[in-house]
């Protein structure tokens, strides 16, 4: 099972794509959750990730915006997928019933 | 001077990002340039990551076997021998000079020999297993190995002798180091040569004065790097 902030990393570098590097993965998380996210828990969580075959990382270009130094592109492997999925239904079907969850109807909020 | 304290923060950043690797160092610092932190938060953002690899690194058994199993008490170990080689050297020399004849090569020649053979053949064999295993925290085995030199070095007082004679073993043990890191395991032939060759060269020293059993403490890193080389495919 992911943690929550490994679901998090997963989600965003799967919603960038072939754009997902530290550096955007870091303002994705920063832009759709509100909170800070540092450097060294983004790249330790990479390679966590990485490790347990979730995440493939290799070095990119290198562009002038960024001093020329090279990207660590990062893709979501099918197993990250797989993880991800499985972390979302899990929360998902533990969240049934709650109410911040549903509104008074029963219904998704 | 407000450039000036910027300037110290990016320089900072620089020093404390060589404590991680070259391709994460490379990543950090652009992924640095690219937001547009400021010299101050980008030193902390390193230094937190910096933390975090120090922390896990040392959840592992290897940088403590470097570091305390290895580098402090080997390179005391190795200031001794390395007296003791170039006591060797001097009493072999004095009486050659003395006689203007040229060498000879008496039975003193091929122990002072086998000293320095085994001199070399343990700082390397022990530079190349710190620097194999402990990549990360390699800092702190440097300076384990350093702070028993400064100290014997303050304190040295054989008139005969140059301090530096204390330091013999450095170089072949930052050799060894610089090889650890590039390639982590020699091949097993060669590790299987090199043990069996630093073990053999201790025979001879077995009948010579001296506290000869803590250097035997010297010769595992050649039989580790046995149990760790390359095996042939």
């Amino acid at each position: 099972m992911l943690g929550e902030f490994e679901y998090l990393l997963i989600t965003a570098a799967a919603r960038l794509g072939d754009e997902a590097y530290g550096a955007a993965i870091r303002e994705e998380i920063e832009a759709t959750t509100g909170r800070k996210c540092s450097i060294g828990a983004l790249y330790t969580t990479v390679d966590r990730l990485e490790t347990k075959g979730l995440f493939s990382t290799w070095m990119g270009d290198a562009t002038p915006q960024r001093g020329g130094r090279a990207k660590r592109m990062v893709r979501v492997t099918p197993k990250g997928l797989e993880a991800a999925k499985d972390f979302y239904d899990a929360v998902t079907r533990v969240s049934r019933g709650v109410s911040w969850a549903v509104n008074g109807k029963g219904n998704p909020a | 001077m407000t450039s000036y304290i910027r300037s110290s923060g990016w320089w900072l950043v620089d020093v404390v990002a060589r404590l991680l690797e070259r391709d994460e160092r490379e990543a950090v610092q652009g992924d640095l340039a690219e937001a547009g932190e400021g010299a101050w938060e980008g030193l902390f953002a390193v230094l937190g990551l910096v933390v975090r690899r120090q922390a896990m690194a040392w959840k592992n058994w290897r940088p403590w076997l470097a570091a305390f199993g290895l580098a402090l008490p080997g390179s005391l170990l190795l200031m001794g021998f390395s007296l003791s080689v170039s006591q060797a050297y001097q009493q072999f020399m004095e009486p050659t000079i003395l006689k203007a004849t040229g060498l000879t090569m008496g039975p003193g020649f091929w122990l002072l020999l086998c000293q320095v053979f085994l001199l070399i053949g343990w700082s390397w064999t022990g530079g190349f297993v710190v620097g194999s295993i402990s990549r990360r925290t390699l800092w702190v085995s440097a300076t384990l190995s350093f702070l028993p030199c400064l100290f014997c070095l303050a304190r040295f007082q054989v008139e005969c002798l140059s301090r530096l004679c204390l330091l013999l073993f450095l170089l072949p043990a930052i050799w060894g180091v610089r090889r650890g890191l590039q390639i982590a395991r020699i091949k097993l032939s060669s590790a299987v040569v090199l043990a069996v060759a630093v073990t053999a060269a201790t025979i001879p020293t077995w009948s010579s004065e001296g506290p000869w059993i803590p250097n035997w403490a010297l010769s595992w890193p050649a039989w580790y790097l046995v149990a760790t080389a390359r095996k042939p495919i």
